[in-house]
């Protein structure tokens, strides 16, 4: 009994050491707790969430802090980064944790869209409903990027941009900027579930509803109906795509050579569409456009593939071309961070979450928790819009969503460079 | 008429890719083939380790602007080290006949490779240097990529030499001996656990050659191919018979041209699944793989 | 409370996951099949309480019956193999259902909404505890209901015949052929018991996370499964249990403020375990000393 007792005790100790020990402290702040993958392939998401997190929370507490419920100042306390390693156990379990033993007023992330819709799913569904035994705490993430997420509960809400507006307006623009670019065709990485149905439900349905001529295999008439041009694309195109740890793109890269096509989409994430970049530059295929995917506007495609990416053209909802985006890139760059299209979201959360917190009057106290968290909850929901680093943002508060400024960034000379600003 | 020969060549060109790309896959198969004729035991960390290796010849060209030749040496070198500590770590110490424990035991050491790749690269792929990255031939409609070729070829060399040392030393006989009758070779005065860990450190440098060849073919090294590469090791090895050298190559280049083929004629979301009912097949109709033992015979 | 109760249904399917591969383990066959049949289970319970509105307990015990009548057939063509070839075919089965499941497109609109398993896209919405209103302590109870039961049976077949005539085959199947066992019967017999009980977990599971992908599903899930029994030690239904405990309480979540290093750690205590006690942490040695001082 001895040798059990002593490993149970062990356990519950280390279990009970990890719980933040925001409870002891007296003095009062706000209370957050952060998320995201620390572990495993998408390791640099979490990092660089939780430096842009913590920087902008160091940057709103030297400038004051928030504005508490009875007036006074607080200053705003990242009482913990998670690691969810991109699994949804996890992130459920931190989600419980958060909820259940910590006073953290939101949590925040997390990284995977798979894993935030496992997060969402178990939510209170609707604020109102009492026969509903699902979980009690806003979340607000700002990496997960799959259409329609947030809207699975009345407690979530995300600051991702709308990956539909920004190809529509790209392919929108690449008209009037290129055209001399009339055909296309891609591939994807089909056991992705944001590449693959960013893929076939956005990509490739704004870039037929602006003119451009699909050359693929032949697929009946690709309608405005997305459902319809999805299945068929799926099937027709189904030796074009490939999976997110092939190592083998020849046969892929041979088929869409031969469509001769004028512009490639590459939509899929940095380690496959460096490997299937890189067997296109090997077989010679030299398009005049190339297209990728929103979650490869980032450092690791230059780390992976810098000469093979050369010209690729990605929308994205972060550059450094405004002087706040510069400063916070830089005060993030020294944190050990990279700001891009979902840590910049992470940055600004930070402030929404000020904005949010003032609106709502939130006492901060451990008896007021669950109402602050319900009325933290009705604020974040009411608030219509936000200046975002490139730009201002507009939130709707019953999707729990964002429509955020973008800009095309393309690889020129082995670094990203924006090359349109829509608002400009 | 046209189409069906256009479709010949493609054929064509689809398997001949697979089968210069499926040299990797006989190399680890190999690897884990020595492993198993030798020991009995399955080593879960290997592909682990070569790709681990892959990462420090990666380094290496990073900081030190070295040659390509130097980090395919280096890789390999590295991932001999590894296979001598995998085994040191999680084979000596256990006995014998405990089969499940070791095999625990280099998951955990798989576990462990993986994420110290992870955390030493935050998790971002990497440009691997490549060798005759620009020699691609196009000959009629075909395409022949050049460094495929190469791969193969060191492939085919690491294969020779690793037969001669088999056949033809005293190192080789050691291990095979011990393959064979472990306590006959003790009392033949062989020190098992010397000659277990060559065979290891062996099994390490082909994987260390393979993974840098398949770091090199795809041109990015990333910790998403391990599970991969370790899956289809092993449905080679199966295939190739356990313990048999030419099994595992033959049937390495097998799987690579058929794995291609499928993905030319019914597409990736089923490809992996006919990979699996071969094998399955090949279990129904010659469950000992293509050879059996020949590590073991004479 | 909530988190320590969701802690404790994760430790109740993983527990269930670790014994569905226990029984085949003490007969000597090394599965990695597990993975395939809680995924089979996993999305039959769902289908069933989503697309179809049934009551969990029938969905669940429906796909305890599918799972199990999939073992029942893989096995027999499985078990005529041995060894790292079992290791292999088991995988490449685990490998095949993840595949099947990635390509299952089964959508059913309801009030508007559309839900079902969508391919690579998943299966989400699986809401029945929150959709019928049920507090945390009712889904752990109910849970763990079936973990005791599966724990009961377990240590019932562990003490008497069954559990000797498992152990004989797993320790010589010469021997124990000659005693006139049948092999082939026992072997498959394991499996589909294996099978009814990972069936019965992923149906759990599935309700408990309530979103599924073939992510979840991979050969990683398989060597957890394996795990278990074979560090908690194979002569004792609690070394599975104290197993997870010290995996998904202690590694996984107790030592999340180690940060980076926590799945470092995670993979060098299961290569020490294996070194120090390579016959599980429950080994006999142990269990020796736990009845002596009970004893005392």
């Amino acid at each position: 009994m001895k040798h059990l007792s002593k490993l149970m005790g062990a356990s519950l100790l280390l279990i009970a050491l990890s719980i933040p020990q925001s409870a002891i402290y007296a003095a009062p702040s706000l209370k957050v707790l952060g998320w995201g993958a620390k572990s495993g392939p998408l390791k640099s998401f979490g990092v660089n969430s939780e430096a842009a997190l913590r920087s902008a929370v160091a940057e709103i507490n030297s400038a004051g802090g928030v504005r508490m419920g009875d007036g006074s100042m607080a200053p705003m306390e990242v009482i913990g980064y998670e690691d969810s390693a991109c699994k949804k156990d996890e992130a459920i379990a931190i989600l419980r944790k958060t909820a259940s033993t910590t006073d953290a007023i939101v949590g925040m992330g997390t990284t995977c869209s798979g894993v935030c819709q496992a997060m969402f799913g178990v939510l209170q569904k609707k604020v109102e409903d009492t026969s509903d035994s699902g979980v009690q705490m806003p979340i607000l993430a700002d990496t997960c990027i799959r259409p329609g997420l947030a809207k699975i509960s009345e407690w979530s809400f995300r600051n991702v941009p709308n990956e539909i507006t920004m190809y529509d307006e790209l392919f929108k623009w690449l008209r009037t900027a290129y055209p001399n670019v009339k055909t296309f065709t891609g591939g994807s990485e089909t056991d992705q579930g944001h590449s693959f149905i960013t893929y076939t439900a956005i990509i490739v349905q704004m870039a037929v509803k602006h003119g451009f001529e699909w050359v693929g295999p032949a697929v009946p008439a690709l309608g405005p109906k997305v459902k319809q041009g999805m299945k068929e694309l799926q099937a027709a195109a189904k030796s074009q795509h490939w999976l997110m740890g092939d190592t083998n793109y020849t046969v892929q890269a041979r088929k869409i050579k031969k469509q001769n096509a004028d512009m490639i989409l590459v939509a899929s994430h940095p380690f496959s569409a460096c490997g299937f970049m890189k067997e296109m530059k090997r077989q010679r295929i030299k398009p005049k456009l190339l297209v990728g995917l929103t979650s490869s506007a980032s450092q690791e495609t230059l780390n992976g593939c810098m000469s093979a990416a050369e010209g690729i053209i990605i929308p994205t909802g972060f550059a450094p071309i405004t002087p706040e985006a510069k400063k916070a890139n830089n005060i993030v760059s020294k944190a050990g961070g990279f700001l891009d299209l979902h840590s910049s979201a992470a940055w600004e959360n930070a402030y929404l979450v000020k904005r949010a917190v003032e609106r709502a009057a939130i006492m901060g106290r451990p008896d007021t928790l669950q109402q602050d968290r319900r009325n933290f909850r009705n604020a974040l929901a009411s608030i219509s819009s936000q200046k975002g680093l490139i730009g201002p943002l507009t939130r709707d508060g019953s999707t729990g969503e964002a429509e955020k400024p973008y800009v095309y960034v393309q690889v020129v000379n082995g670094k990203w460079k924006v090359i349109h600003d829509p608002n400009s | 008429m046209e189409d069906f020969l256009y479709e010949v060549v493609e054929i064509t060109q689809t398997i001949w890719d697979g089968v210069l790309f499926g040299s990797t896959y006989a190399l680890i198969g190999i690897g884990f083939t020595l492993i198993f004729g030798a020991m009995g035991k399955l080593n879960m960390a290997y592909a682990g380790a070569a790709i681990a290796g892959a990462y420090v010849g990666l380094a290496v060209s990073m900081f030190f602007d070295a040659p390509i030749i130097l980090v395919f040496a280096v890789s390999a070198l590295v991932s001999t080290l590894m296979g001598y500590i995998v085994y040191q770590t999680c084979f000596r110490f256990i006995p014998t006949h405990n089969h499940l424990a070791a095999l625990m035991a280099s998951v955990g050491g798989l576990f462990l490779i993986d994420e110290v790749i992870v955390l030493a690269t935050r998790g971002s792929p990497m440009n691997f240097p490549a060798l005759f990255e620009d020699a691609y031939f196009e000959i009629g409609p075909f395409g022949i990529r050049g460094d495929l070729i190469f791969v193969f070829f060191i492939g085919l060399v690491s294969t020779v030499v690793l037969l001669y040392v088999l056949f033809k030393t005293r190192l080789g006989m050691a291990t095979r001996a011990v393959a064979q009758q472990d306590v006959a070779a003790q009392l033949c005065g062989i020190n098992i656990h010397r000659t277990n860990s060559i065979t290891f450190s062996i099994a390490g440098l082909l994987g260390g050659i393979a993974g840098a060849m398949t770091a090199a073919a795809v041109g990015v090294l990333s910790p998403v191919i391990i599970l991969p590469l370790t899956i289809k090791g092993l449905i080679v090895t199966v295939i190739g018979g356990l313990g048999s050298i030419p099994g595992a190559i033959i049937a390495g280049l097998f799987v690579g041209g058929f794995e291609n083929l499928f993905l030319y004629v019914r597409g990736i979301d089923e490809r992996d699944m006919y990979v699996v009912a071969l094998l399955f097949i090949f279990l129904v109709f010659r469950p000992n793989g293509l050879f059996s033992k020949t590590i073991n015979r004479d | 409370m909530d988190f320590y109760l969701n802690l404790i249904n994760t430790i109740g399917i993983h527990t269930m996951l670790g014994l569905s591969a226990y029984l085949l383990l003490q007969t000597g066959q090394l599965s990695l099949a597990q993975a395939g049949f809680f995924a089979v289970g996993s999305y039959t319970a769902a289908i069933l309480t989503v697309i179809f509105q049934w009551n969990i307990i029938p969905a669940v015990l429906a796909a305890m019956f599918l799972a199990g009548f999939l073992a029942f057939l893989v096995g027999f063509p499985a078990l005529r193999v041995k060894g790292l070839t079992l290791v292999v075919a088991t995988i490449a089965f685990s490998e095949f259902v993840r595949m099947f499941f990635y390509n299952l497109k089964w959508r059913v609109t309801r009030n508007g909404e559309e839900i079902g398993p969508d391919g690579t896209m998943g299966f989400a919405e699986i809401r029945y505890f929150s959709d019928n209103g049920w507090s945390n302590l009712e889904v752990t109870f109910f849970l763990w209901t079936f973990v005791i039961i599966v724990m009961g049976i377990v240590w019932w077949s562990d003490n008497s015949r069954s559990g000797a005539v498992l152990r004989a085959v797993g320790e010589d199947e010469l021997a124990a052929s000659s005693v006139g066992i049948n092999l082939t019967v026992i072997k498959v017999s394991a499996m589909t018991a294996g099978g009814f009980i990972a069936g019965l977990s992923g149906g759990l599971y599935a309700h408990q996370v309530t979103s599924l992908d073939h992510h979840s599903f991979t050969v990683l899930l398989g060597t957890f499964a394996i795990a278990y029994p074979i560090l908690g030690g194979l002569s004792n239904v609690f070394g599975t249990l104290v197993a997870v405990i010290f995996i998904q309480g202690l590694l996984v979540e107790g030592l999340r403020f180690l940060g980076d290093w926590r799945m470092i750690l995670f993979g060098l205590l299961i290569v020490l375990a294996m070194n120090f006690k390579p016959l599980g942490l429950f080994d006999k040695h142990t269990i020796g000393i736990i009845k002596r001082v009970i004893r005392v």
